[in-house]
């Protein structure tokens, strides 16, 4: 378990090997998970909602502007777009029945991400989303290994 | 001069919510039937990105029941029971062993009613105190990780709110320690008008 960062509710990591991310209890939370298998760089964004307002605080707070912000750092870092894949996990609807009467922010935080991505021309490889059960989730940048880990011990490396 | 505004909107607030927890309480041991003795109420007033550590990380697995005021206050409210007072509660109730991975329906609204119950007095005695109806949606429960519990409030209210109104009260009956969490997530104007009505209350 060494090395473990912890990528918190807005926040953003680019990290390399031996390093490993990990976000714990996505609920309508989406995490954007962009890797290059050839320089083993890897990032993950943890966004809350989906759309920025025209005047945000935190570009990492957001779908759109975080997925951005996400695939820019990783070219900064020495990723190549062309390589760079992306897994989408989280958005998921906690509370069916409160949930009717405000819109389903899980969904439209996954659809923002897709957006973007698309924009980017980056493939979405795998996404383990919606649904009704949280989920946490370990990214090993060694060898690109997503675990994704639901309640009462459900396990899926995607 | 700041802390010790600090310091008097904490007392206050927490004259608050220990009448709502009291009451709550009292409500739960009628359901449940039986003898019911309040230990202790802490109450905290915290940042909103404070709560899952408060509440002992995020990475627990907890039952969470949530709802939001639709009245002339604004408010999300969420009561957290850890997972072996969750499964105390329901077994008492259901008089079946409980499973919290695979509820049934009956074990699943048995929960949603429990939190429901707990939240409904908790507001009718604060809402008595200060003189307002408070109006709650129809709420629903979950099993699940307290980040994800937590995200829920996150996401619909974080733009609006950033205090919590914190209050973890722990119980003795059928022969042990309960533990009962109730988070109130008020938008600062209402928080403003709760403050300025206990003030009054309390002259």
């Amino acid at each position: 378990m060494n090395d473990l960062t912890v990528v918190g509710i807005a926040q953003l990591a680019v990290s390399r090997p031996p390093s490993r991310l990990a976000c714990l209890g996505l609920g309508s939370c989406v995490a954007i998970i962009l890797y290059d298998p050839v320089v083993k760089l890897g990032g993950i964004v943890h966004v809350l909602l989906p759309k920025a307002p025209n005047h945000y605080d935190q570009a990492e707070k957001y779908a759109d502007t975080g997925t951005k912000k996400l695939v820019d750092e990783m070219i900064k870092e020495g990723a190549i777009k062309a390589r760079i894949f992306a897994r989408l996990v989280g958005g998921a609807e906690m509370f069916k029945a409160v949930n009717l009467a405000i819109s389903n922010i899980g969904r439209d935080n996954i659809f923002e991400a897709r957006k973007v991505l698309h924009q980017n021309s980056i493939r979405i490889m795998a996404e383990e989303t919606a649904g009704k059960r949280g989920r946490s989730v370990y990214f090993d940048l060694d060898i690109g290994k997503v675990t994704v880990q639901t309640a009462f011990g459900g396990e899926k490396i995607i | 001069m700041a802390e010790d505004k600090e310091r008097k909107v904490l007392g206050i607030i927490s004259e608050f919510a220990n009448i709502g927890a009291g009451s709550a309480a009292t409500a739960l041991s009628h359901l449940l039937d039986v003898d019911l003795m309040n230990d202790v109420t802490t109450c905290e007033i915290l940042p909103l990105s404070k709560v899952a550590d408060w509440l002992g990380g995020g990475n627990q697995i907890v039952a969470g029941t949530y709802t939001y005021l639709c009245g002339e206050l604004k408010s999300g409210i969420l009561v957290v029971l850890p997972q072996d007072s969750a499964v105390s509660l329901l077994n008492h109730l259901t008089k079946a062993e409980i499973d919290l991975s695979s509820l049934t329906e009956l074990q699943k609204s048995a929960l949603r009613e429990v939190g429901n119950i707990c939240l409904c007095w908790y507001l009718i005695a604060v809402s008595r105190m200060i003189d307002i109806d408070m109006i709650p949606a129809p709420p629903d429960a979950t099993v699940d990780y307290l980040g994800a519990v937590l995200n829920v409030p996150l996401a619909t209210l974080g733009a609006k709110v950033d205090t919590v109104i914190a209050v973890h009260t722990s119980f003795k009956a059928l022969d042990r320690q309960f533990d009962g969490y109730f988070l109130m997530l008020p938008e600062e104007s209402t928080l403003n008008i709760i403050l300025e009505r206990m003030g009054e209350h309390c002259k």
